[in-house]
């Protein structure tokens, strides 16, 4: 009985010793808040500029009224993005073969040179922003849509090559035995023993990757290469906010166009 | 006459160090159907795949023919290893390919690689392809995918595979370990059939050893890498069983 007791005891405290501490996190979590909304908000912003709330419905209200007479320009834009993804994707994946082959243990070429450099080419292309790499090859090839498809390229790289090379990593080695006992060179072992294996992982991956490759193509004619950024760029310099309005509602037509193709696409093949 | 000759084979772990076969010899001639039994760990699957080197042997002698196989550079081993047939226990097919065309790789060794890209093979291995499934009595179901299958017809594929390539020596892995033993039996019996109508010499592993007593003229008993019997099935006697399967537990 008494043992009960002191039992209880013992697990009050300890509740009550947690409750505390939740206590002080909350506390803790609030004065970060509230701190960082003095000093990034309330400090930092040139409330002057800001006027009143209803100079603010009027400065969205401009956004509102839709310029409709751009409408016939959007169509080469438009074009121009959706191939800038398509063709980005394209390379992206071509580029993305020699990397997943060096960066899979499993087939990898060479263990200690190559393996790290193709793991290391999968974060380099993944930690550097598209816009970075748009930046990148404006400045290396001049504007237009080529440095558009370079940097989609570039960035598609990473995520594409290491689902490709995790996915070889996770192949049943069976088969490829069976092929090498045949007589298989080191082609046809990959080409009848990995590939088959491998095909819809990869073939999922690449949908996936243009999907989004669509979003970023559509943002890349900030920096000068091409396609409705471009569009949006020149619309904003001209203060014709109708005009941005319309090429956001362009931009987000595309994006759901790329979605319900990827949707049925990827059904089709999985 | 004497088609395959193992002298002094020993192979090790690559980590360890430690030698999984310990110096074996034995001669496989025209007409033999040679099975290698032993507990499991003895090394028997190691053995046969010195033979076409999937496992470099680190020591020992190797020849097919008379050409000495194991210091083939990898172009001749590709060229000599479609002369070899091998058979495995999990089937080892392509399962997302159909049957068809896993037993069109069986033909790899022969085609070049532009072809195999195409998958354009001969008309006359195609034709091969459908005597052999009509063999195997898979003839109904060449364009199913491979993992469509029963283990019985997987297995039956990965035999017209193997025969595919014209061999002149068949290996055979533990051809029956994943099947029923009613199965088994027609597996093995379609194995020694057609080995006898081909004219072509077969080294089995098998646990079995009651198959391999009904179907094999040839034992070789294997225990931790250690040859511990050779000789016709005939002159097996229980006392040398007891001597193969004298160490394992359960």
């Amino acid at each position: 009985m008494t043992h009960l007791v002191s039992l209880q005891a013992e697990l009050e405290r300890s509740r009550r010793r947690r409750q505390w501490v939740q206590l002080l996190m909350l506390a803790l979590v609030l004065v970060t808040v509230l701190g960082s909304i003095q000093v990034i908000i309330i400090e930092d912003t040139d409330w002057d500029r800001v006027g009143t709330f209803g100079q603010i419905m009027e400065s969205v209200g401009r956004f509102m009224a839709l310029d409709w007479s751009l409408i016939p320009h959007l169509g080469i834009p438009m074009l121009e993005t959706f191939l800038m993804a398509c063709l980005g994707t394209l390379l992206g994946l071509f580029f993305s073969l020699p990397v997943a082959w060096f960066g899979a243990l499993n087939v990898t070429p060479s263990k200690r040179i190559l393996y790290p450099f193709g793991r290391f080419l999968m974060t380099l292309s993944r930690s550097i922003h598209e816009m970075v790499w748009a930046l990148i090859f404006v400045a290396a090839v001049g504007l237009g849509a080529l440095p558009g498809i370079l940097a989609i390229a570039m960035r598609s790289v990473g995520f594409i090559s290491k689902i490709t090379a995790e996915a070889i990593e996770n192949i049943d080695p069976k088969p490829v035995e069976a092929i090498r006992a045949v007589g298989g060179n080191n082609f046809q072992v990959m080409y009848y023993g990995i590939l088959p294996q491998i095909k819809t992982v990869v073939l999922g991956t690449i949908i996936f990757e243009w999907d989004i490759n669509i979003r970023r193509s559509a943002i890349m004619g900030l920096v000068g290469a091409g396609g409705l950024g471009l569009t949006f760029f020149r619309q904003m310099a001209m203060y014709n906010y109708g005009g941005v309005t319309v090429v956001i509602l362009a931009i987000l037509s595309l994006i759901l166009l790329g979605e319900i193709l990827s949707h049925y696409t990827r059904k089709a093949i999985v | 006459m004497s088609i395959l000759q193992v002298q002094n084979l020993k192979a090790r772990y690559a980590q360890t160090g430690d030698d999984i076969l310990k110096g074996i010899s034995f001669d496989v001639a025209e007409g033999d159907f040679y099975a290698i039994i032993g507990p499991s760990g003895a090394g028997k699957s190691t053995l046969i795949r010195c033979i076409n080197r999937l496992v470099e042997p680190s020591e020992g002698s190797v020849s097919l023919f008379g050409q000495e196989l194991t210091t083939l550079s990898a172009r001749e081993l590709r060229k000599t290893r479609r002369h070899i047939g091998m058979i495995f226990q999990e089937f080892n097919l392509v399962n997302r390919m159909s049957v068809m065309d896993n037993v069109l790789s069986g033909r790899l060794g022969y085609v070049g690689t532009t072809r195999s890209l195409f998958k354009l093979f001969p008309r006359s291995d195609i034709q091969r392809a459908l005597e052999l499934l009509d063999r195997v009595g898979l003839i109904d179901h060449i364009d199913k995918r491979a993992d469509q299958l029963s283990g019985g017809q997987r297995q039956r594929v990965g035999i017209a595979r193997a025969l595919m390539q014209d061999p002149q020596l068949l290996l055979l892995d533990e051809p029956t370990a994943s099947l029923d033993p009613k199965i088994s039996r027609d597996v093995m019996q379609l194995i020694r059939d057609t080995a006898r109508d081909l004219g072509i010499p077969v080294l089995c592993n098998i646990h079995d050893v009651a198959l391999a007593k009904e179907f094999c003229n040839r034992i070789l008993g294997l225990q931790s890498g250690r040859m511990m019997f050779d000789g016709k099935t005939a002159e097996l006697a229980d006392s040398d069983l007891e001597r193969i399967y004298e160490l394992e537990v359960l």
